[in-house]
Protein backbone atom coordinates (compact mmCIF):
# COMPACT_ATOMS: atom_id res chain seq x y z
CA UNK A 1 0.00 0.00 0.00
CA UNK A 2 1.11 3.60 -0.63
CA UNK A 3 2.10 5.72 1.67
CA UNK A 4 -0.61 8.08 1.40
CA UNK A 5 -3.18 5.15 1.14
CA UNK A 6 -1.94 4.30 4.34
CA UNK A 7 -2.18 7.32 5.96
CA UNK A 8 -5.63 7.64 4.48
CA UNK A 9 -6.44 4.32 5.92
CA UNK A 10 -5.45 5.43 9.47
CA UNK A 11 -7.13 8.68 9.21
CA UNK A 12 -10.26 7.16 8.05
CA UNK A 13 -10.26 4.40 10.82
CA UNK A 14 -9.93 7.58 13.27
CA UNK A 15 -12.53 9.94 11.46
CA UNK A 16 -15.35 7.20 10.98
CA UNK A 17 -17.02 6.74 14.04
CA UNK A 18 -17.87 10.70 14.37
CA UNK A 19 -18.99 10.84 10.81
CA UNK A 20 -21.09 7.46 10.53
CA UNK A 21 -22.77 8.73 14.25
CA UNK A 22 -22.96 12.30 12.98
CA UNK A 23 -24.70 11.04 9.45
CA UNK A 24 -27.02 9.26 12.01
CA UNK A 25 -28.15 12.33 13.80
CA UNK A 26 -28.88 13.99 10.47
CA UNK A 27 -30.83 10.90 8.95
CA UNK A 28 -32.02 9.16 11.60
CA UNK A 29 -31.21 5.71 9.88
CA UNK A 30 -27.69 3.92 10.61
CA UNK A 31 -27.61 2.35 7.13
CA UNK A 32 -27.75 5.69 5.28
CA UNK A 33 -25.55 6.65 8.30
CA UNK A 34 -22.84 4.32 7.12
CA UNK A 35 -23.45 4.86 3.49
CA UNK A 36 -23.40 8.46 3.51
CA UNK A 37 -20.23 8.69 5.32
CA UNK A 38 -18.33 5.87 3.37
CA UNK A 39 -19.39 8.47 0.60
CA UNK A 40 -17.63 11.52 2.06
CA UNK A 41 -14.87 9.42 2.80
CA UNK A 42 -14.22 8.25 -0.71
CA UNK A 43 -14.82 12.05 -1.95
CA UNK A 44 -11.71 12.59 0.67
CA UNK A 45 -9.76 9.87 -0.53
CA UNK A 46 -10.23 11.13 -4.03
CA UNK A 47 -8.89 14.58 -3.41
CA UNK A 48 -6.02 13.29 -0.63
CA UNK A 49 -3.18 14.41 -2.25
CA UNK A 50 -4.70 18.22 -2.03
CA UNK A 51 -5.83 17.87 1.54
CA UNK A 52 -3.82 15.65 3.64
CA UNK A 53 -1.87 18.15 4.72
CA UNK A 54 -4.57 20.49 5.56
CA UNK A 55 -7.66 19.94 7.43
CA UNK A 56 -8.65 16.50 5.94
CA UNK A 57 -10.97 15.95 9.06
CA UNK A 58 -12.84 19.43 8.38
CA UNK A 59 -13.08 18.32 4.68
CA UNK A 60 -14.85 15.26 5.45
CA UNK A 61 -17.22 16.48 7.66
CA UNK A 62 -18.15 19.26 5.35
CA UNK A 63 -18.75 16.87 2.46
CA UNK A 64 -20.54 14.78 4.45
CA UNK A 65 -22.80 16.77 5.84
CA UNK A 66 -23.54 19.01 2.72
CA UNK A 67 -23.98 15.70 0.85
CA UNK A 68 -26.95 14.46 3.16
CA UNK A 69 -28.25 18.44 3.26
CA UNK A 70 -28.47 17.94 -0.73
CA UNK A 71 -29.51 14.61 -0.78
CA UNK A 72 -31.66 13.79 2.36
CA UNK A 73 -35.06 14.93 1.69
CA UNK A 74 -37.06 12.23 3.59
CA UNK A 75 -38.08 12.90 7.28
CA UNK A 76 -36.32 11.89 9.41
CA UNK A 77 -37.37 8.01 11.05
CA UNK A 78 -37.93 6.66 13.72
CA UNK A 79 -35.29 5.59 15.95
CA UNK A 80 -34.71 1.80 14.36
CA UNK A 81 -34.93 -0.38 18.35
CA UNK A 82 -33.43 -2.88 16.63
CA UNK A 83 -29.77 -2.00 17.04
CA UNK A 84 -29.06 -1.53 20.35
CA UNK A 85 -25.58 -0.89 21.72
CA UNK A 86 -24.21 -3.84 23.44
CA UNK A 87 -24.77 -2.52 26.87
CA UNK A 88 -26.42 -4.08 30.04
CA UNK A 89 -29.72 -3.02 32.11
CA UNK A 90 -30.88 0.44 32.73
CA UNK A 91 -27.94 1.73 30.27
CA UNK A 92 -29.42 0.38 27.51
CA UNK A 93 -32.59 2.08 28.62
CA UNK A 94 -31.15 5.25 28.86
CA UNK A 95 -29.68 5.58 25.96
CA UNK A 96 -32.82 3.70 23.75
CA UNK A 97 -34.71 6.47 25.52
CA UNK A 98 -31.78 9.67 25.46
CA UNK A 99 -31.61 8.62 21.31
CA UNK A 100 -35.70 8.60 21.26
CA UNK A 101 -35.71 12.12 22.86
CA UNK A 102 -33.22 12.95 20.49
CA UNK A 103 -34.52 12.07 17.24
CA UNK A 104 -37.70 13.24 18.40
CA UNK A 105 -36.16 16.46 19.03
CA UNK A 106 -34.36 16.11 15.43
CA UNK A 107 -37.40 15.15 13.44
CA UNK A 108 -38.99 18.23 13.87
CA UNK A 109 -36.00 20.43 11.81
CA UNK A 110 -35.37 20.11 8.68
CA UNK A 111 -32.35 18.92 6.82
CA UNK A 112 -30.35 22.13 6.85
CA UNK A 113 -31.44 22.93 10.28
CA UNK A 114 -30.05 19.87 11.50
CA UNK A 115 -27.17 19.98 9.50
CA UNK A 116 -26.80 22.97 11.85
CA UNK A 117 -27.61 21.75 14.89
CA UNK A 118 -25.39 18.66 14.70
CA UNK A 119 -22.40 20.42 13.24
CA UNK A 120 -22.56 23.36 16.24
CA UNK A 121 -23.54 20.76 19.40
CA UNK A 122 -21.78 17.18 18.46
CA UNK A 123 -19.22 18.58 16.23
CA UNK A 124 -18.52 21.86 18.77
CA UNK A 125 -18.05 24.17 15.81
CA UNK A 126 -18.30 27.87 16.53
CA UNK A 127 -21.04 29.50 15.04
CA UNK A 128 -19.29 31.32 11.99
CA UNK A 129 -17.72 28.35 11.50
CA UNK A 130 -20.79 26.33 10.58
CA UNK A 131 -22.31 29.40 8.87
CA UNK A 132 -18.56 29.04 6.01
CA UNK A 133 -19.04 25.10 5.66
CA UNK A 134 -22.95 25.93 5.07
CA UNK A 135 -23.28 28.51 3.48
CA UNK A 136 -25.84 30.29 5.26
CA UNK A 137 -25.45 33.58 7.57
CA UNK A 138 -24.36 33.86 11.30
CA UNK A 139 -28.08 34.77 11.99
CA UNK A 140 -29.27 31.48 10.49
CA UNK A 141 -26.84 29.22 13.04
CA UNK A 142 -27.79 31.80 16.04
CA UNK A 143 -31.93 31.27 15.26
CA UNK A 144 -31.44 27.89 14.38
CA UNK A 145 -29.53 27.12 17.29
CA UNK A 146 -32.06 28.79 19.49
CA UNK A 147 -34.86 27.07 18.31
CA UNK A 148 -33.52 23.78 18.41
CA UNK A 149 -32.98 24.49 21.98
CA UNK A 150 -36.48 25.69 22.32
CA UNK A 151 -37.64 22.76 20.62
CA UNK A 152 -35.84 20.45 23.12
CA UNK A 153 -37.49 22.27 26.10
CA UNK A 154 -40.82 21.49 24.55
CA UNK A 155 -40.01 17.86 24.18
CA UNK A 156 -38.88 17.42 27.52
CA UNK A 157 -41.67 19.03 29.29
CA UNK A 158 -44.06 16.85 27.06
CA UNK A 159 -42.17 13.53 27.95
CA UNK A 160 -42.66 10.87 29.93
CA UNK A 161 -40.73 11.03 33.26
CA UNK A 162 -38.70 8.50 32.45
CA UNK A 163 -37.08 9.64 29.42
CA UNK A 164 -36.27 13.26 30.78
CA UNK A 165 -32.58 13.89 31.05
CA UNK B 1 -26.18 21.49 32.92
CA UNK B 2 -27.69 23.67 30.12
CA UNK B 3 -29.54 22.89 27.65
CA UNK B 4 -27.23 23.11 25.39
CA UNK B 5 -24.93 20.61 27.49
CA UNK B 6 -27.64 18.44 27.51
CA UNK B 7 -27.70 18.67 23.92
CA UNK B 8 -24.02 17.78 23.64
CA UNK B 9 -24.32 14.97 26.14
CA UNK B 10 -26.73 13.54 24.36
CA UNK B 11 -25.78 13.74 21.05
CA UNK B 12 -22.88 11.41 21.95
CA UNK B 13 -24.64 9.08 23.25
CA UNK B 14 -24.07 5.69 20.99
CA UNK B 15 -20.94 6.69 19.64
CA UNK B 16 -19.23 4.11 18.08
CA UNK B 17 -15.52 3.83 17.25
CA UNK B 18 -14.79 3.80 13.74
CA UNK B 19 -12.98 0.41 13.91
CA UNK B 20 -14.99 -1.89 11.65
CA UNK B 21 -18.20 0.16 10.65
CA UNK B 22 -17.00 0.79 7.17
CA UNK B 23 -15.85 -1.15 4.72
CA UNK B 24 -12.76 0.65 3.89
CA UNK B 25 -11.44 -1.22 0.54
CA UNK B 26 -15.06 -0.03 -0.83
CA UNK B 27 -14.19 3.23 0.24
CA UNK B 28 -10.76 3.13 -1.25
CA UNK B 29 -12.56 1.55 -4.64
CA UNK B 30 -14.91 4.11 -4.75
CA UNK B 31 -12.04 6.98 -3.94
CA UNK B 32 -10.06 5.77 -6.76
CA UNK B 33 -12.67 5.57 -9.50
CA UNK B 34 -13.84 9.02 -8.44
CA UNK B 35 -10.45 10.19 -9.17
CA UNK B 36 -10.71 8.45 -12.49
CA UNK B 37 -13.69 10.08 -13.13
CA UNK B 38 -11.95 13.22 -11.92
CA UNK B 39 -9.07 12.88 -14.38
CA UNK B 40 -11.36 12.61 -17.54
CA UNK B 41 -13.72 14.86 -16.95
CA UNK B 42 -11.20 17.57 -15.49
CA UNK B 43 -14.11 18.18 -13.28
CA UNK B 44 -15.31 17.55 -10.19
CA UNK B 45 -17.85 14.04 -9.60
CA UNK B 46 -20.26 15.98 -9.41
CA UNK B 47 -20.30 17.82 -12.34
CA UNK B 48 -20.68 14.56 -14.36
CA UNK B 49 -24.01 15.66 -13.88
CA UNK B 50 -23.26 18.81 -16.61
CA UNK B 51 -23.48 18.23 -20.00
CA UNK B 52 -20.12 16.08 -21.01
CA UNK B 53 -17.96 18.81 -22.69
CA UNK B 54 -16.41 17.99 -26.02
CA UNK B 55 -14.94 20.20 -28.94
CA UNK B 56 -16.48 21.11 -31.42
CA UNK B 57 -16.19 24.12 -33.72
CA UNK B 58 -19.29 26.63 -32.85
CA UNK B 59 -19.30 30.01 -34.96
CA UNK B 60 -21.27 33.18 -33.77
CA UNK B 61 -23.92 34.15 -36.22
CA UNK B 62 -23.66 38.04 -35.82
CA UNK B 63 -26.81 40.37 -37.58
CA UNK B 64 -27.87 37.46 -39.99
CA UNK B 65 -24.12 37.16 -41.32
CA UNK B 66 -22.77 33.45 -40.49
CA UNK B 67 -19.24 33.49 -39.14
CA UNK B 68 -16.42 30.91 -38.47
CA UNK B 69 -13.96 31.75 -36.13
CA UNK B 70 -10.43 30.72 -37.78
CA UNK B 71 -9.91 28.22 -35.10
CA UNK B 72 -9.59 24.78 -34.51
CA UNK B 73 -12.13 22.57 -32.86
CA UNK B 74 -12.62 22.58 -29.08
CA UNK B 75 -11.41 26.35 -28.61
CA UNK B 76 -12.41 27.28 -25.06
CA UNK B 77 -14.26 30.78 -25.17
CA UNK B 78 -11.43 33.45 -24.61
CA UNK B 79 -12.90 36.46 -26.80
CA UNK B 80 -10.84 39.31 -25.01
CA UNK B 81 -7.79 37.17 -24.98
CA UNK B 82 -6.19 39.90 -27.53
CA UNK B 83 -9.07 40.38 -29.68
CA UNK B 84 -12.04 42.16 -26.90
CA UNK B 85 -13.64 42.73 -29.96
CA UNK B 86 -14.10 39.70 -31.47
CA UNK B 87 -16.72 37.51 -30.68
CA UNK B 88 -15.59 33.77 -29.94
CA UNK B 89 -16.80 30.55 -30.31
CA UNK B 90 -16.63 26.96 -28.19
CA UNK B 91 -17.67 24.62 -25.61
CA UNK B 92 -16.55 25.83 -21.90
CA UNK B 93 -12.96 25.82 -20.77
CA UNK B 94 -11.53 22.52 -20.47
CA UNK B 95 -8.50 23.17 -21.94
CA UNK B 96 -5.92 26.31 -21.78
CA UNK B 97 -8.04 29.48 -23.91
CA UNK B 98 -6.78 30.10 -26.79
CA UNK B 99 -7.21 33.55 -28.61
CA UNK B 100 -9.48 33.15 -31.31
CA UNK B 101 -9.01 35.26 -34.48
CA UNK B 102 -11.62 36.51 -36.05
CA UNK B 103 -12.76 40.20 -37.75
CA UNK B 104 -16.33 39.26 -37.46
CA UNK B 105 -18.76 42.18 -35.13
CA UNK B 106 -19.35 41.34 -31.42
CA UNK B 107 -22.51 39.41 -31.53
CA UNK B 108 -25.93 41.62 -31.10
CA UNK B 109 -27.35 40.17 -27.76
CA UNK B 110 -31.02 38.80 -27.80
CA UNK B 111 -32.97 40.15 -25.71
CA UNK B 112 -32.10 42.19 -22.34
CA UNK B 113 -28.48 42.61 -21.21
CA UNK B 114 -28.13 41.28 -17.75
CA UNK B 115 -26.16 43.33 -15.19
CA UNK B 116 -24.53 41.50 -12.43
CA UNK B 117 -23.42 44.55 -10.06
CA UNK B 118 -19.55 43.18 -10.49
CA UNK B 119 -17.72 46.47 -11.45
CA UNK B 120 -14.44 46.91 -12.40
CA UNK B 121 -14.01 50.47 -12.29
CA UNK B 122 -15.84 52.21 -14.75
CA UNK B 123 -17.08 48.96 -16.34
CA UNK B 124 -19.70 46.14 -15.06
CA UNK B 125 -19.86 42.44 -15.71
CA UNK B 126 -23.10 41.64 -17.96
CA UNK B 127 -24.39 38.43 -19.23
CA UNK B 128 -26.33 37.94 -22.42
CA UNK B 129 -27.74 35.34 -25.04
CA UNK B 130 -26.21 35.34 -28.43
CA UNK B 131 -27.16 33.98 -31.43
CA UNK B 132 -24.58 30.68 -32.34
CA UNK B 133 -24.60 27.86 -35.50
CA UNK B 134 -22.82 24.85 -34.19
CA UNK B 135 -22.48 22.38 -36.90
CA UNK B 136 -24.65 19.00 -37.32
CA UNK B 137 -26.14 20.41 -34.12
CA UNK B 138 -29.64 22.15 -35.07
CA UNK B 139 -31.04 22.00 -31.40
CA UNK B 140 -28.15 24.61 -30.71
CA UNK B 141 -28.99 28.26 -31.42
CA UNK B 142 -28.15 30.52 -28.41
CA UNK B 143 -24.76 30.55 -26.19
CA UNK B 144 -24.36 32.59 -23.42
CA UNK B 145 -22.08 35.33 -23.15
CA UNK B 146 -20.47 37.36 -20.30
CA UNK B 147 -19.18 40.56 -21.26
CA UNK B 148 -18.49 44.08 -19.92
CA UNK B 149 -20.60 46.90 -20.44
CA UNK B 150 -17.79 49.33 -21.03
CA UNK B 151 -17.36 53.46 -19.82
CA UNK B 152 -19.10 54.17 -23.34
CA UNK B 153 -22.24 52.10 -23.05
CA UNK B 154 -20.61 49.48 -25.17
CA UNK B 155 -20.41 46.03 -25.12
CA UNK B 156 -16.84 43.75 -24.81
CA UNK B 157 -17.60 40.05 -25.38
CA UNK B 158 -15.36 38.01 -23.04
CA UNK B 159 -16.65 34.65 -23.01
CA UNK B 160 -18.96 32.28 -24.70
CA UNK B 161 -20.61 29.12 -23.46
CA UNK B 162 -22.68 27.11 -25.23
CA UNK B 163 -24.35 23.28 -25.51
CA UNK B 164 -22.19 21.49 -27.71
CA UNK B 165 -24.41 18.31 -27.97
CA UNK B 166 -28.67 18.03 -27.81
CA UNK B 167 -30.64 20.93 -27.65
CA UNK B 168 -30.00 24.24 -25.72
CA UNK B 169 -33.55 24.35 -24.11
CA UNK B 170 -33.84 20.95 -22.53
CA UNK B 171 -34.34 20.88 -18.93
CA UNK B 172 -31.70 21.37 -16.70
CA UNK B 173 -28.10 22.79 -16.41
CA UNK B 174 -26.32 23.45 -19.75
CA UNK B 175 -22.76 24.05 -20.32
CA UNK B 176 -21.14 26.16 -17.20
CA UNK B 177 -18.03 28.52 -18.06
CA UNK B 178 -15.41 28.03 -15.90
CA UNK B 179 -12.63 30.89 -16.72
CA UNK B 180 -9.48 29.25 -16.19
CA UNK B 181 -7.47 31.46 -18.21
CA UNK B 182 -5.43 33.07 -15.45
CA UNK B 183 -5.21 36.13 -15.04
CA UNK B 184 -5.05 39.09 -18.31
CA UNK B 185 -3.82 42.08 -19.20
CA UNK B 186 -6.33 43.26 -21.00
CA UNK B 187 -9.65 41.77 -19.16
CA UNK B 188 -10.72 40.52 -15.67
CA UNK B 189 -11.41 37.09 -15.66
CA UNK B 190 -15.18 35.81 -15.88
CA UNK B 191 -17.02 34.73 -12.96
CA UNK B 192 -18.24 31.11 -12.99
CA UNK B 193 -21.60 31.39 -15.12
CA UNK B 194 -24.02 29.47 -17.01
CA UNK B 195 -27.74 28.73 -17.37
CA UNK B 196 -30.46 26.60 -16.68
CA UNK B 197 -33.70 25.82 -18.26
CA UNK B 198 -36.60 25.11 -16.00
CA UNK B 199 -38.51 27.04 -12.31
CA UNK B 200 -35.28 27.81 -10.75
CA UNK B 201 -35.93 29.54 -7.63
CA UNK B 202 -32.08 28.97 -5.96
CA UNK B 203 -28.95 27.37 -7.64
CA UNK B 204 -26.22 26.58 -5.17
CA UNK B 205 -22.61 25.05 -6.29
CA UNK B 206 -20.81 23.06 -4.00
CA UNK B 207 -17.08 23.46 -3.75
CA UNK B 208 -15.03 21.38 -1.03
CA UNK B 209 -17.68 20.76 0.85
CA UNK B 210 -18.89 24.71 0.99
CA UNK B 211 -22.10 25.83 -0.41
CA UNK B 212 -22.26 28.73 -2.27
CA UNK B 213 -25.24 30.84 -3.98
CA UNK B 214 -25.45 31.75 -7.54
CA UNK B 215 -27.22 34.89 -8.64
CA UNK B 216 -30.03 34.29 -10.68
CA UNK B 217 -32.27 36.46 -13.50
CA UNK B 218 -34.63 34.91 -15.86
CA UNK B 219 -34.21 35.78 -19.80
CA UNK B 220 -36.15 38.24 -20.85
CA UNK B 221 -37.05 36.14 -24.28
CA UNK B 222 -37.53 33.16 -22.26
CA UNK B 223 -38.35 32.69 -18.88
CA UNK B 224 -37.48 29.22 -18.50
CA UNK B 225 -33.76 30.05 -19.14
CA UNK B 226 -32.46 31.39 -15.91
CA UNK B 227 -29.09 32.85 -16.10
CA UNK B 228 -27.23 32.10 -13.16
CA UNK B 229 -23.46 33.47 -11.63
CA UNK B 230 -21.35 33.19 -8.66
CA UNK B 231 -20.07 36.25 -7.24
CA UNK B 232 -16.45 36.09 -7.52
CA UNK B 233 -15.65 36.62 -3.91
CA UNK B 234 -17.33 33.88 -3.09
CA UNK B 235 -16.46 31.28 -5.85
CA UNK B 236 -13.06 32.47 -7.37
CA UNK B 237 -13.49 32.79 -11.53
CA UNK B 238 -12.08 29.19 -12.60
CA UNK B 239 -12.35 26.86 -9.63
CA UNK B 240 -14.36 24.26 -10.92
CA UNK B 241 -17.60 23.06 -8.77
CA UNK B 242 -17.42 19.21 -7.29
CA UNK B 243 -21.35 20.27 -7.73
CA UNK B 244 -24.20 22.08 -8.26
CA UNK B 245 -28.13 22.07 -7.36
CA UNK B 246 -31.32 23.97 -8.58
CA UNK B 247 -34.65 24.08 -6.24
CA UNK B 248 -37.87 25.22 -7.60
CA UNK B 249 -40.01 27.88 -4.99
CA UNK B 250 -40.57 25.10 -2.49
CA UNK B 251 -37.23 24.82 -2.09
CA UNK B 252 -37.47 20.90 -4.32
CA UNK B 253 -34.61 19.81 -5.86
CA UNK B 254 -35.37 19.95 -9.73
Amino acid sequence: MARGDAEFVEFARAASGRLVHAAFLMTGDHHRAEDAAQTALARTYASWSRIRENDAYGYARSVLVNHLVDGWRRPIREYPTEDVPDRHGDDVADEVATRRWLLAILGTLSPRERAIVVLRYYFDLPEAQVARELGVSVGTVKSTSSRALEKLRGVEAAAPEGTRR
Amino acid sequence: MNEADRLRAAMRVGERSGHGVLDLDAVLRQGRRLRRRRRLTGAGAAALALAVVVGVPVAVRSAGAPQRPAAPAAQPAAGATGHPSGPTAGPTATAAPTPVATDAAPPEPLGDVVRSGIRYGAEERVFYVVPVDVPHLPGVTIGLMAGRRTADGGLAPDFLVNDVVGDDRRDGFHEIGYDQSGPHPTRPLVPTFGYFVGPAERIVGTVDGRQVAARLVRWSEDPRVVIFWFDPAVLPPGVRLDGIAAHDARGRRL
